[in-house]
């Protein structure tokens, strides 16, 4: 019963989150300007052109009637046609998403482990120089900007050794009916610089977040009980301090992939990397609102599924919740 | 001990960094570039292609790379002359006859005869199938009323009225193959199944603004090129263009931006580049009798001071283009005192862009009644033109020294355009290209007529009955040298009256490596393989 209800109201926000996204980016990008002049050529198109483009939109119709047309499609699942590329907006979405899928979870299968490691280790002895450089370290990896660090990253690793290429994809194979670069080496390649601009902010949150946690669980009782009883710190530190931090962990790695879904346009634009963020931020200068809206659903719909993930990853990690839901 | 203390945790922290990065560079360091085959060329361009439909929109954007599947009738050489494509000649029959003389043995990718019949499927899919908003091309079409075939290398259209520059409207129309029944859509042609041209490579993938992927035609008709594929990767961020052709990624890079010219040379790759065949301008609001942000010293609103040609004169005469040239563009760009750089047909040679004369400009200003100068909002584009944003920034200064306080503001291209044509601007900056001298001249400076389609880029609604009978004339000539004469003095007139003030045409710049001999720059500024040359040839 008390599942259900849960359930139930996860959808509901979910609804309500999504037609409030819906409308803000709506109303955002009409007012943003006019993309007819993105479509036709202004500088030798004529008036009749323009007009002409403008009605075969329905961009002379007023905004809110737009809008329910709009829902209206949406409802029979369909996003619209791209206005600059001419192809289904969500078929748009659907064709960048492997490169960011790929790019993301690179990056977080780096920085997860890595930054947990990290965190526990400093946590584990604090005050050690080993403590004090990875703190310093991540408040510089947190407080340098990204399209910085991924410049320095083209600087040190493309420009000044060749050891990487600068940019792009490099060969991809398909799997799936998709290409993915991470199943050929040059794709892996390509994949080093760009995941790496990922990861590096990720491994100095992760490493901090855990590294506190480490320094709380370690003094609880059931932590000196463990050491009273004799177990090996090693042991203490995997079967007991990991499981007591990994909650905020879980939680933070969840929010931060579904950022780098979406949001990891720096990266991807300066790589050019051509995934979803670039994708989303191309469509917004250019106006290109069926692509745009079909972006931020398909955005929303992730953050909204990755965070029903964190919370069931909540029930397996951490016995309490389980028992709750039991009774 | 605190140094040391320092010392010792930035050696930690470097050596963990390159721990980190040897972990994950386990490959051999080599492989990257090479593994590519070597006689591919690689080039990166800022021309997303968005679309397969070769007539959906008259953009570089598209046209640039579909120029290497599809042909068209005529071409634009690097002067900007007509010379045969696959049409080998023309004439006019009659004032609104025109005969096209086809290419014979010329073969589509599929294997199909180029005849008289693609032509007119070409035309008919413009005029009358595609509609809106894929109508990019239909203004050079609409004037058709008839064609027919007399054989199946000749070709004779008819036009409603007479078009002396039917041949030069050719030159941007890329010709399809007839498909055995009904007419291909855009959304056919974006699968890539039917990219079918005549081009000197064939269509072999493609990713919607990310890469093309081209084979080269071995049954084609003309030179056939040196690189058996070709792969062009779309990379808008210019720093990216850069960084991938200093690493020897790509082969060439075009709009290398003129900043990164200098670094760039040193690191090995060659630079080319051309005077557009466009031009950068101030146009002026010369019809409402007021304007929004234009008032006096006091800010009170005053009458549009734009309708006195003399106040256009004034703050023409006030503007540096050195400044603009030579600091903004960093020596990319020619100052400009007409639509195309000088030696284009139909320019003048007597227009040349002077240093400022800012004590003339300020006693022209007294005379208009204007001594202790206004104040305006020169609005324009950022990130559209090369040095847009920048360029209001140096003119605001400039006219600042005859006493026109003019602020800057700069907004992104589609919220330029969307206040522009809402009326919210007085004095903007803006661009324009064209195929021709008149071509601009018709949009830009002839009155504003729906009817007759002219001034359809006219957003001042400046008015000259003069300007309009001579460009009219010259309209009615046949190419040549008469015609491109008297453009020029329709052009003189017309600038002394300074409807706008034109700034510059700004270099498209190209950036090759060690593979290209050499590159052929082109004043339309597209980017095609068929512009590069292999080094050691």
């Amino acid at each position: 019963m008390g599942m259900i209800s849960v359930v139930t109201g996860r959808f509901l926000q979910a609804f309500l989150l999504l037609i409030a996204m819906s409308l803000i980016g709506f109303i955002g990008i009409h007012s943003v300007g006019n993309p007819v002049f993105n479509i036709v050529n202004i500088e030798t198109a004529t008036p009749e052109d323009i007009r002409r483009a403008t009605v075969a939109l329905g961009l002379d119709q007023p905004i809110w009637r737009q809008y329910l047309v709009f829902l209206d499609n949406v409802v029979s699942g369909n996003f619209g046609t791209s206005y600059i590329y001419h192809l289904p907006a969500f078929e748009l979405v659907i064709a960048k998403l492997p490169a960011t899928l790929e790019l993301a979870s690179v990056a977080m299968l780096i920085a997860a482990p890595f930054g947990t490691g990290l965190g526990l280790i400093a946590g584990r002895r604090r005050g050690t120089l080993l403590d004090r450089t990875v703190l310093r370290a991540s408040v510089s990896a947190l407080s340098i900007p990204s399209f910085w660090l991924a410049m320095m990253l083209i600087l040190v690793g493309a420009i000044l050794t060749g050891w990487f290429p600068s940019g792009g994809r490099g060969s991809t194979a398909s799997f799936l009916g998709q290409d993915w670069s991470f199943l050929t080496a040059n794709g892996l390649w390509h994949l080093v610089l760009p995941a790496s601009a990922l990861a590096i902010p990720n491994i100095a949150l992760i490493a901090r977040l855990s590294r506190s946690g480490t320094i709380e669980v370690e003094n609880l009782d059931h932590t000196r009980f463990c050491r009273a009883k004799g177990l090996s710190p090693r042991r203490i530190l995997l079967r007991h301090t990991l499981p007591n931090i990994s909650v905020p962990i879980v939680t933070i790695i969840g929010l931060q992939f579904g950022g780098m879904l979406a949001f990891a346009v720096v990266v991807e634009s300066i790589f050019s990397w051509p995934g979803v963020g670039k994708l989303l931020i191309d469509s917004i200068q250019l106006l290109d609102r069926p692509v745009v809206m079909a972006t931020l659903t398909f955005i929303a719909v992730a953050f909204v599924a990755l965070n029903a993930l964190v919370d069931l990853f909540h029930a397996v990690l951490d016995p309490r919740v389980r028992l709750s839901s039991q009774r | 001990m605190k140094l040391g203390n320092l010392i010792r945790a930035g050696v930690l922290c470097t050596l963990l960094m390159s721990i980190f990065l040897g972990i994950v560079s386990s490959t051999p360091a080599q492989a990257q570039g090479q593994a590519e085959d070597q006689a591919e060329l690689r080039i990166a361009t800022s021309y997303k292609l968005m679309t397969l439909d070769p007539h959906f929109a008259n953009l570089n954007e598209n046209t640039s790379l579909l120029s290497h599947i599809y042909e068209r009738l005529v071409y634009q050489d690097e002067k900007l002359e007509l010379k045969p494509g696959l049409a080998t000649s023309w004439r006019p029959l009659s004032d609104t006859r025109w005969e096209f003389k086809l290419r014979e043995n010329v073969r589509f990718h599929d294997g199909s005869e180029f005849t008289a019949d693609d032509v007119g499927y070409t035309i008919e899919r413009i005029r009358d199938v595609l509609k809106p908003p894929s109508g990019g091309f239909r203004s050079y079409v609409s004037g058709i009323k008839a064609i027919s075939a007399p054989d199946p290398l000749t070709v004779v259209i008819q036009t409603n009225a007479p078009v002396p520059n039917l041949p030069l409207f050719f030159s941007s129309i890329f010709v399809m193959n007839r498909p055995s029944e009904g007419y291909q859509t855009t959304e056919d042609l974006n699968t890539g199944r039917s990219s079918i041209g005549t081009g000197p490579y064939r269509f072999e993938s493609w990713s919607s603004g990310e890469r093309l992927r081209l084979a080269r035609n071995d049954s084609y008709w003309g030179d056939k090129s040196a690189w058996p594929t070709v792969s062009f990767r779309v990379v808008e961020n210019p720093a990216a263009r850069v960084a991938a052709l200093s690493t020897g990624e790509v082969d060439v890079a075009d709009a290398i931006p003129a900043r990164d010219v200098a670094s760039l040379k040193e690191r090995g790759p060659r630079i080319a580049n051309i005077g557009a065949a466009r031009v950068n301008f101030v146009q002026f609001d010369v019809s409402r009798d007021t304007l929004p942000g234009v008032t006096d010293k006091s800010g009170k609103p005053i009458a549009n001071p734009f309708k006195n040609p003399l106040v256009r004169r004034a703050l023409a005469m006030a503007t540096d283009r050195g400044v603009l040239v030579d600091k903004i563009l960093a020596g990319y760009g020619t100052a400009a005192a007409q639509v195309f750089p000088n030696g284009l047909p139909g320019t003048s040679g007597n227009l040349t862009a002077g240093p400022p004369n800012y004590d003339e400009a300020r006693s022209l200003l007294a005379r208009a009644g204007f001594p202790d100068g206004f104040n305006l909002v020169l609005a324009g584009p950022a990130g559209r033109y090369p040095g847009d944003a920048e360029s209001l920034q140096a003119i605001a200064q400039s006219w600042a020294r005859i006493g026109v306080n003019a602020q800057p503001s700069a907004a992104p291209f589609s919220v330029f355009n969307s206040k522009r044509a809402a009326g919210e601007y007085a004095v903007w900056y803006g661009g324009t290209s064209g195929e021709a001298v008149d071509v601009i001249l018709h949009a830009l400076v002839a009155s504003p007529d729906p009817e007759r389609g002219t001034g359809a880029l006219n957003f001042g609604k400046y008015q000259n009955a003069a300007f309009d009978a001579m460009l009219a004339k010259a309209e009615g000539i046949k190419e040549g040298p008469e015609r491109n004469q008297a453009l020029a003095e329709a052009t003189e007139l017309a600038m002394a009256d300074q409807p706008i003030i034109p700034l510059y045409h700004f270099h498209h710049i190209v950036g090759f490596g060690p593979r290209i001999g050499s590159y052929v720059m082109h004043p339309r500024g597209w980017t095609t393989a068929m512009q590069t040359l292999p080094a050691g040839e």
